[in-house]
């Protein structure tokens, strides 16, 4: 029954139709258009939809708007008054206080609460106030500063200033020595560009854009991991009232789809049989959500229940069913990789040691579900809003699966509140919003629940790894060889590759003569496993690293010091064929220890308290695009030999310049996802114009208007889209010159652009304004407008077989220093504090690489000590839920001292290489050996819960316990 | 995850809410704070056609101190309850669970009454409420009752609330002198947690300083908040040391009932028991003698 309520919001009175089943956050966002405040879990997990009601915080997805009249409800559209920030909104903006942006609105909210209450909240009042506020990008440690430095942004006189902390360092800024500086527009902290709109709720992610006439979609996933669908009946559903369409497999075609084009296994709906809970069977288009979600409930299928497999141990087995017949023992993927003479190797070491690790089921959670809007154009072109890192490969993906070209799609991909992997793929939801909007002629809008996206899954595989390390009498490395199992669920997804570089980026860290990989990427049935931060190394890594440790406590070699004996040095090429050229490792490891005091408490702290080490390094972009060939729909290719070079470039710029010269349009494809590179392209592409960042505005959503990026994977986009950028903004440059030099009258060659001028360069006396040469060259030629490309360098990588993966113009490396506290009674772990070093080249923006490493960190450290995907004996996911699969809240998250040394990588846009994956590969490691140090065992299976540590402790009380004489 | 298409009724009065859930009886549920049941719709783990809301119920709402002790409304919020003055002078103790459950905004809105009233086995409250000696206010059309904490809940979920009853109000008794409370609770994750394990302790002293009664009682390791008599047996003429409260707390461990799930094993969780009924005695200890808030 509808009613008739005023809702006081904003300090506006809204009259509004509600029905009693209206959750407040439903009728804001839906019926108010206020789409500030987010729907991150719908179950009151996360925060994002956090709202002031009569000045306390609330979560307004637990609230019934039909009891919300006479209560003064403020959302984040309410805080700033006349366009003014207030004081918390700024120091968000300027401490790096949102990344992705999706928790900021709520997490501004709870912030806004406490300091109406108390205007000087201590550290702990902030973090218990936040503490229902979930982050997965900012490691929390931006949000802690903005909130306590917030009285430094209050504009009305009352300012008391607050010191800064010490919790970085940015190096001595020795970048652009080697260059042409000093730069103005690199290696600053600036702001985000988007960080105003995220803080005001005013940017829109997928979800939160609406289209006339618009309708909403579902799936119905199969409840069992493993079965055939012996029958359907969609009468039901159909008969519902306000659905317009039930979709099954009869209705669409059997195209097979998925990531590496040997292995297109999935199917939009499952056609022989389901193969994971979740997997697709049916959907529903419907006048609304509600509706959609009912009409999926009414549709009846029966399924023949087939064996479950679990454990990739299992699915090897002789007789094990097989899960798809075309991969046999179950087995998607087998890497068998030997360099150097591994035997000889052991042969010649002084001390050898094995060890078997574990690692854990790991979601991205990303604050934001997945969703996708999806509308055709009446000329056949398909419009599709997506939450996605990787436009392109939607579009290449969706006009393989509708057979239609690339041309005819057009991809916008609105802003992503975090993807770190679980947003690579084309999802269901693209797939299925499309046709049914091709079929009905309206929008279509499709949003996974939270329960939904851990059943969609593409998380971290699961990997059990037999790791076996050699070493000389000084500790150096004789040979490594390596076995794991890696747990793909049902789908290949982008395993091909994961099981590749499993292996691949374990050499370009230390000096290894002799390397032996075997790697085995299983199907089970799960939810597939896809590529997600740090892409199938970060597991490797922990259990390397963890052996390298042991090692150098067998020895008795400070852990740091042999890393410093392996560490490989610049311009090497590895044992397995990667040219790393810049490599400022060994400095990584001397700092972290220095600044961590590291000497004087490693072997040396009180039981209990532990301080562990561990390093990691990551590509810089993938030499080799994920499908071969140039930019074509698939079957329309001729099977594609490999070449060792790029066929087209990985990422291209336009610069288009106003008519007045006053602003300059950077046209990318770029894909921000909430890890900044929307600012750190303008500021590379304003530093090569030479004008600041203030003149400049970045498109890089919408593939109709940008061209095309190959997105935001394998932390690729600084070093190569900046490259592009860059490139872009020098063609423009190189197309003024004559015009200034008639100007200035000077030669072409002397004329240097800089500081919004043109001038004649040794002297700065002689200029003339930048847009005054603009407005002279479109004059004379129209349009001022450059391009720039990237293309990765020919030849990356060996010869053999998988070589491709693992290749990179640069690699970066870092060395993260864990100390915990252990509560020797319960398990229970406490993280004092991280301190990290790494190489990230030339920081861009060091803001924004601080906040990276922050953000690796807490997602390192929450992935080590408490996240798990559990299923039970049935394949079903126990904890599909942000209260069951727990991620760190604030309250969590350790202090973290974010270090860069001085680093310049020539291959690298003003000398940049990554920093966003290789950030998160030492994290796992350094907590586990601050863990053993502290409690004098090794947890080797992650995550190291509380229980394994009791576990471990008494087996070791067991096991010292001298014998009782008879 | 909507909530599924549903009747509200803001009963002005508790004769009016218990006419309504009888009139609706079983396609009813009344709704307080929401916090657990809107999931709970939404989830699909309950169903209702009729949600009888209470909030319009003055008498449910409020603290009030009474010649004998605190009488706390079943809609108090946990925050009210939380930063309540007399509260934080005289039964602090409560703010051992008070502070940590769940989120702000959850403790914002979830109610006190909801909390105790769900019976559900991981409820912060209930243990800690039933060593402060708390009891249940129950009302019906024939009249108020009061049930001791101690037996008001019979299982899973259950409580001995029978069909037209509703719980009002918590009454604490004012705390006697040389008696302390206290909490303890392990969880997972220190922001927005469930208790893996929960225990509660109350020590009264005798004037020579020695246990003259004592309460434990389990939180999420058993069905309902289980008070141990076995570790009241232990405690009760003891000098309260660490050897005491160490055997008490094996007794704890011993009583417990856990089960297994995604939070933890049972072998793990009695562990726990053990440990946090050390600490929740010692604590206790310490508020009985005056030595900590």
């Amino acid at each position: 029954m509808i009613v008739s309520r005023n809702l006081l919001i904003n300090g506006q009175t809204y009259p509004v139709a509600v029905d009693p089943s209206d959750t407040l956050l439903d009728v804001v966002r839906d019926r108010i258009g206020l789409t500030g405040t987010k729907k991150g879990c719908n179950v009151g997990d996360c925060g994002a939809c956090t709202v002031i009601v009569d000045g306390q915080a609330m979560n307004a997805c637990l609230l019934l708007a039909v009891q919300m009249e006479g209560k003064a409800i403020t959302t984040i559209e309410g805080l700033a008054k006349d366009g003014a920030l207030t004081p918390v909104q700024k120091a968000f903006v300027h401490e790096g206080g949102t990344q992705c942006g999706f928790c900021t609105p709520g997490m501004l909210m709870s912030a806004t609460a406490l300091l109406e209450e108390n205007r000087d909240p201590t550290i702990h009042e902030i973090k218990n106030a936040l503490s229902g506020n979930l982050c997965r990008c900012t490691g929390y440690a931006g949000i802690l500063r903005a909130v306590s430095r917030c009285e430094n942004y209050r504009g009305d006189g009352t300012c008391t200033k607050k010191a800064d902390s010490d919790h970085n360092d940015s190096g001595k800024g020795k970048v652009g020595l080697t260059n042409a500086g000093p730069w103005t527009s690199v290696g600053v902290s600036i702001p985000r560009v988007d960080a105003v709109d995220k803080v005001t709720g005013r940017i829109q992610y997928t979800a939160d854009i609406s289209l006339s006439n618009m309708v909403y979609g579902k799936i119905l996933g199969s409840p069992i991991a493993h079965g055939r669908v012996k029958r359907m009946d969609t009468s039901k559903a159909e008969a519902l009232k306000g659905v317009l369409w039930v979709l099954t497999s009869r209705d669409v075609t059997d195209t097979q789809y998925g990531v590496s084009p040997a292995r297109y296994d999935e199917h939009i709906f499952a056609r022989d049989k389901v193969r994971h809970v979740g997997d697709e069977v049916a959907a529903v288009a419907a006048i609304d959500e509600k509706t959609a979600e009912k009409a999926v409930s009414l549709i009846e299928v029966e399924y023949e229940e087939l064996p479950v497999l679990l454990d990739p141990f299992e699915a090897v087995a002789d007789g094990a069913p097989l899960i798809h017949e075309r991969y046999k023992r179950n087995i998607n993927t087998h890497v068998d990789q030997v360099f150097g003479d591994v035997e000889g190797g052991f042969a010649r070491a002084h001390y050898v040691r094995e060890e078997t690790f574990t690692g854990n089921s790991i979601y991205q959670c990303p604050l934001e579900p997945h969703a996708t809007l999806a509308t055709w154009d009446s000329d056949g072109t398909l419009v599709l809003y997506t939450s996605t890192q990787v436009p392109h490969y939607v579009q290449y993906m969706m006009a393989h699966i509708l057979h239609m070209p690339l041309g005819k799609i057009r991809v916008i991909r609105p802003a992503v509140g975090g993807g770190f992997g679980g947003k690579a793929e084309t999802t269901p939801l693209d797939i299925c919003a499309a046709i049914f909007s091709r079929k009905l002629g309206r929008p279509v809008k499709m949003i996974y629940s939270r329960e939904e996206m851990f059943h969609h899954g593409r998380g971290r595989h699961k990997q059990h790894m037999k790791f076996k390390l050699g070493v000389d009498r000084e500790g150096k490395i004789t040979a490594f060889k390596s076995e794991i199992y890696l747990d793909g669920g049902a789908y290949s997804s982008f395993g091909v590759a994961t099981a590749y570089y499993a292996g691949s980026v374990i050499p370009t860290l230390y000096d290894i003569p002799a390397y032996k990989y075997d790697g085995y990427r299983v199907m089970t049935n799960k939810p597939a496993c896809g590529a997600m931060r740090g892409h199938g190394v970060p597991q490797p890594r922990f259990a390397f690293e963890c052996l390298l440790n042991m090692i150098a406590d067998d020895l008795g070699i400070d852990p740091v010091e042999i890393r410093l004996r392996n560490a490989i040095h610049p311009d090497t090429k590895t044992i397995n064929e990667m040219d790393v050229g810049s490599c400022e490792f060994r400095a990584t490891l001397e700092a972290a220890a220095a600044k961590s005091n590291w000497p004087q408490k490693y072997g040396k702290l009180p039981k209990g308290k532990g301080i562990g080490i561990a390093s990691g390094g990551f590509v810089s972009g993938a030499g080799y695009c994920i499908y071969r060939g140039q930019v074509q729909l698939s079957h329309e290719k001729p099977r594609e030999p490999f070449v060792k070079k790029s066929i087209f470039p990985h990422a291209n710029a336009i610069v288009k310049i106003s008519e007045d010269g006053m602003a300059a349009i950077l046209l990318i494809g770029a894909a921000e996802i909430g890890q900044g590179s929307d600012t750190v392209l303008t500021q590379m592409c304003a530093e090569s114009l030479g004008i600041p960042v203030s003149r400049m505005r970045i498109r890089s959503e919408d593939s109709d208007i940008s061209p095309l990026d190959l997105g935001s994977y394998s932390s690729r986009v600084t070093l190569m889209a900046g490259h592009a950028v860059s490139r872009a903004g020098v063609a423009v440059v190189d197309k003024m010159k004559p015009y200034a030099a008639d100007l200035l009258g000077c030669a072409e060659t002397q004329v240097v652009a800089g500081n919004a001028r043109m001038y004649v360069q040794g002297d700065e006396s002689k200029s003339i304004p930048w847009e005054e040469v603009a407005r002279k060259y479109f004059n004379a030629n129209g349009p001022l407008v450059g391009t720039g490309c990237y293309k990765p360098p020919d030849g990356l990588g060996g010869d053999y077989k998988g070589a491709t993966v693992g290749t990179s113009p640069a690699y970066s490396f870092g060395t993260a220093i864990c100390e915990v506290s252990v509560d020797l009674e319960t398990g229970k772990v406490k993280l004092d504090r991280f301190t990290d070093y790494h190489d990230c080249g030339t920081p861009i923006n060091p803001m924004a690489v601080h906040g990276q490493v922050e953000g690796a960190v807490a997602m390192g450290a929450s992935e080590a000590l408490l996240e798990d995907v559990v299923f039970d004996e049935k394949g079903r996911i126990v904890n599909p839920n942000l209260h069951g699969y727990l991620i760190m809240t604030i309250k969590d998250a350790p202090e973290i001292f974010s270090g860069l040394v001085d680093s310049y990588e020539p291959r690298g846009p003003f000398g940049a290489k990554e920093i966003g994956e290789g950030s998160t590969l030492p994290v796992l490691g350094a907590v586990a050996h601050a863990i053993a140090h502290a409690t004098g065992v090794w947890i080797k299976d992650l995550p190291i819960t509380p229980e394994k540590i009791l576990q471990a402790l008494r087996q070791k009380e067991q096991v010292t316990e001298p014998v009782p004489a008879r | 995850m909507y909530v599924p298409d549903v009747e509200l009724h803001e009963a002005q009065s508790l004769e009016e809410a218990a006419a309504l859930l009888s009139r609706f009886s079983p396609h009813a549920r009344l709704l307080a704070g929401g916090t657990d049941l809107l999931v709970d719709l939404k989830s699909g783990r309950l169903s209702a056609d009729h949600l009888i809301s209470v909030s319009r119920v003055a008498f449910l709402h409020g603290i009030t101190e009474t010649e004998d002790g605190l009488r706390i409304g079943a809609l108090t919020t946990i925050t009210q309850l939380d930063r309540h003055p007399v509260v934080r002078q005289r039964f602090a103790a409560l703010r051992d669970a008070t502070s940590q459950m769940a989120a702000p905004q959850i403790r914002n809105v979830a109610t006190v009454g909801g909390n105790v009233v769900s019976a559900v086995p991981c409820a912060d409250l209930p243990p800690l409420l039933t060593v402060m000696n708390g009891a249940a206010r129950i009302w019906s059309t024939s009249g108020e009752r009061t049930v001791a904490l101690a037996s008001f809940f019979v299982g899973v979920r259950q409580t001995v609330l029978k069909p037209g009853e509703l719980l009002t109000a918590v009454f604490l008794p004012e705390q006697p002198g040389r008696f302390g409370a206290a909490y303890a609770r392990f969880s997972l994750r220190e922001g927005n947690s469930i208790a893996v394990a929960g225990v509660a302790a109350g020590i009264q002293l005798g004037a020579d300083g020695r246990v003259d009664d004592a309460r434990v009682a389990l939180g999420a390791v058993s069905p309902t908040p289980k008070l141990v008599a076995a570790a009241r047996e232990i405690l009760v003429g003891e000098e309260p040391d660490p050897r005491v409260f160490a055997k008490a707390a094996d007794a704890a461990m011993d009583a417990a009932e856990p089960i297994c799930d995604v939070r933890g094993t049972a072998g793990f969780r009695r562990e726990i028991v053990a440990v946090m009924a050390r600490r929740a005695l010692t604590s206790a200890w310490e508020r009985a003698r005056g030595t900590k808030p």
